[in-house]
């Protein structure tokens, strides 16, 4: 009874067996297809990248560069005086109030004493005594 | 073993051992004794013996139980190995090339496989030839009428219709529909500079085999072993090679010396540039060349590479090595005097000079007047076998080979005596390549050491380590110290090219023209170095009968032309090979000539 019934256990897993071996051998297929069209396409893009190399090194070879250069650009031959060494360069002068020392001269240097109301009574600019009058 | 089966109905014989039942073995039998016994031997092995059952069925157990054994080992195997690359798998694998890309120094391309296709017939199959050829010479008319019909009109299998079409033509050709039309890919090579490098590179045929320069070169490697034997190249083995070459200093040495062909109405020019530390050639051209685009004149004799497939004597530039020879070996100094007054005479021959001084000249100065008697003195004090030997070891008697296939053996006199070695000692009587010379000026001004020219990129960026220590560093000085002088007061001042210190000398030699030497025909080169206190790249210039015009005031010695071309080149390359012009001249250019009391003008001080 009992071996009847491991009878068909035995059926039912050998069956089972060749299902999953056979449905393993039919994903290896279809993965294998597929690494197949990657490769190609991989393939593909090498190509077309060699040949994108070829062309960029073709239009920039040197003689084609030479002539729009000669065309487009106005360069001229590198003279010896063109090129300082960065030694040469003077060093930076001190720093000056340019600007100071000019109102200095005209007499502005004191601060202004702006009244906060208006009032004629005193010129707000220092130096001043009579309208129109220059130190 | 059923119940209700008798052994008559059944045709089993009851085994001996069992008992058995009278009524079966009394039963009537057809068949005679005798056969029952053959019956007995034969059949015995189909009939099921059921006691001894057991054990056979035992045996087939363990026989197949064994076999599934043996196949799951197997498979366990194969799945613990790694994927092992068979040729099976590398044939799907299509190369984009076939041979490895060419580079130059900065990895800039020089020639590439590019994946074209091309159209094939088989005239076999194909149904209405009269319409196949109609239809093919439609689509690409650049066809020969004639050929093409010839071709599918015969009873070929294959044949090519057009080898290299572009991608509109091929659709174009597969709209036609035509039966027995096909297309293969195929490898076409590519030099997307055109001339440029055009000797160095050499050149390819159609089925993308080397037939010139370094392209046979990589042949030579094993590449070429390899296809042909069948094997299919794949990615890993192609990596692309670089070059020595540099290609925009090449583009623009090939640019002045096509300039100076023209201007001096040459037969021929050459120039090449060369790393005199590492012997990396890093620049050369030569004229006229080819393009190995379409590479059907690169084996005809004018456009040969004349820097190494041509022998020339190379005039005075010899003196550099006679003067080194002589100053290596300790007998003469740089102010030696050397007797200069009379030319020499050898029976018939005489050796006299151009524009003699007829005074005795120090050794500095024979260098820059460029004296032949002084010269061939000092060859002829040191003696003919000396001479020879030093000749030898910088590599000036025998065949130099590079990596490009095309090399040229040296003329040298089968029988040389005293007359020879005076000659030889300014450049008359051995002719050598250019490439040649090259390499035994950069000994000379290098530190002394023998780098053979290369046209490989060199990693290291110093001298390979055999290279052979064949002067002295003292003579390496002394010869940089009067190749400067020469171009401060020599015939070098052509090149004296501001900021870079430059050295070099001037090399006329006539031509032989019937046996003998020519009035009217002149082969000039310059050697020029730059700069002269640490030498990094050697300029060599030459040309093939130049002619004097109204700029040079008629004269066509090597000042005027190559002289001229070369400080061209100093001027336009060496910013591109990152030279840079020097605002002062160097402090201290030469401290062991300095020492025994000689100095360039340049440096304010004196010199006799």
């Amino acid at each position: 009874m009992i071996v009847r019934y491991l009878n068909v256990i035995a059926v039912a897993a050998l069956i089972g067996s060749a299902a999953y071996a056979y449905s393993i051998k039919y994903e290896t297929i279809l993965h294998s297809a597929k690494i197949q069209k990657l490769k190609n396409a991989n393939q593909k893009l090498r190509d077309h990248n060699s040949i994108l190399e070829a062309e960029w090194a073709h239009l920039t070879r040197p003689a084609r560069v030479q002539e729009l250069a000669d065309r487009h650009l106005k360069l001229q031959q590198l003279g010896l005086k063109q090129i300082v060494a960065f030694k040469d360069i003077p060093a930076r002068p001190p720093k000056t109030d340019s600007i100071g020392r000019q109102l200095k001269l005209l007499g502005l240097a004191e601060p202004t004493n702006t009244p906060r109301t208006p009032s004629a009574a005193t010129p707000a600019t220092p130096g001043l005594r009579k309208e129109g009058a220059r130190p | 073993m059923m119940q209700g089966d008798s052994a008559q109905d059944t045709g089993v014989q009851l085994p001996l051992d069992l008992p058995v039942t009278p009524g079966v073995q009394d039963a009537p039998t057809a068949q005679p004794a005798a056969p029952r016994q053959k019956m007995f031997s034969l059949a015995s092995l189909m009939r099921t013996k059921i006691g001894k059952s057991g054990g056979r069925i035992k045996l087939v157990a363990v026989a197949f139980a064994s076999l599934y054994l043996v196949i799951g080992g197997k498979l366990i195997y194969l799945g613990s190995k790694p994927n092992p690359e068979t040729t099976h798998r590398q044939a799907a694998e299509a190369t984009s090339r076939a041979r490895p890309d060419i580079l130059d120094r900065e990895g800039r391309i020089l020639a590439t496989d590019l994946k074209i296709n091309s159209v094939f017939a088989e005239p076999k199959r194909i149904v209405d030839k009269d319409e196949a050829i109609e239809r093919l010479l439609g689509v690409l008319p650049d066809l020969d009428a004639n050929d093409v019909r010839k071709k599918i009109m015969s009873r070929r299998g294959f044949v090519w219709i057009k080898r290299g079409v572009s991608p509109v033509e091929q659709k174009a050709v597969f709209r036609l529909g035509l039966p027995g039309i096909g297309f293969l890919p195929e490898h076409k090579r590519v030099y997307p500079n055109g001339r440029i490098g055009a000797h160095v590179l050499g050149a390819t045929n159609i089925d993308n085999i080397g037939i010139a320069g370094f392209e046979k070169y990589i042949d030579g490697l094993g590449l070429g072993d390899l296809t042909g034997a069948g094997f299919r190249v794949t990615h890993a083995n192609l990596k692309p090679i670089r070059l020595s070459l540099d290609v925009r200093a090449t583009h623009a040495l090939r640019d002045e010396v096509e300039k100076g062909l023209i201007k001096f109405k040459a037969k021929a020019g050459a120039a090449a540039i060369m790393d005199v530390q590492t012997g990396e050639i890093i620049a050369l051209a030569s004229l006229p060349d080819f393009d190995p685009n379409n590479p059907v004149d690169a084996l005809e004799n004018k456009n040969i590479n004349r820097l190494s497939v041509g022998v020339f004597e190379m005039g005075s530039t010899f003196k550099a090595l006679t003067l080194a020879m002589a100053l290596d070996s300790g007998r003469v100094r740089l102010n030696s005097m050397v007797d200069a007054r009379n030319t020499l005479r050898f029976g018939r021959q005489r050796i006299g000079d151009y524009h003699g001084k007829n005074r005795a000249l120090t050794v500095a100065e024979v260098f820059t007047y460029s004296s032949n008697i002084a010269t061939a003195r000092l060859a002829l004090m040191l003696g003919v076998k000396h001479h020879q030997d030093f000749l030898r070891k910088l590599g000036q008697l025998d065949r130099m080979r590079t990596e490009l296939a095309e090399s040229a053996r040296p003329i040298v006199p089968r029988r040389w005596g005293e007359v020879n070695t005076a000659t030889i000692a300014f450049g008359h009587g051995l002719a050598v390549a250019p490439l040649q010379s090259m390499m035994a000026v950069s000994a000379l001004v290098n530190g002394g050491r023998l780098v053979k020219p290369s046209f490989l990129y060199n990693e290291n960026g110093v001298a390979p380590d055999d290279a052979p220590q064949v002067l002295k560093p003292e003579t390496s000085e002394q010869l940089r110290f009067i190749m400067r002088l020469n171009a401060e007061v020599g015939s070098a001042r052509k090149i004296d090219v501001a900021g870079y210190f430059a050295g070099g000398k001037t090399g006329t030699a006539n031509k032989v023209v019937n046996g003998r030497y020519s009035q009217n025909l002149v082969f000039t080169t310059f050697t020029a170095i730059a700069p002269s206190d640490k030498p990094k790249y050697l300029f060599l210039t030459l040309y093939d009968e130049p002619q004097g015009i109204a700029e040079t005031h008629g004269f066509r010695t090597a000042a005027w032309n190559a002289g001229y071309v070369t400080g061209k080149i100093i001027e336009r390359v060496s910013p591109i090979l990152g030279l840079p012009p020097r605002g002062v001249y160097p402090e201290q250019p030469f401290p062991m000539v300095a020492r025994s009391g000689l100095g360039l003008p340049s440096n304010g001080r004196k010199w006799r």
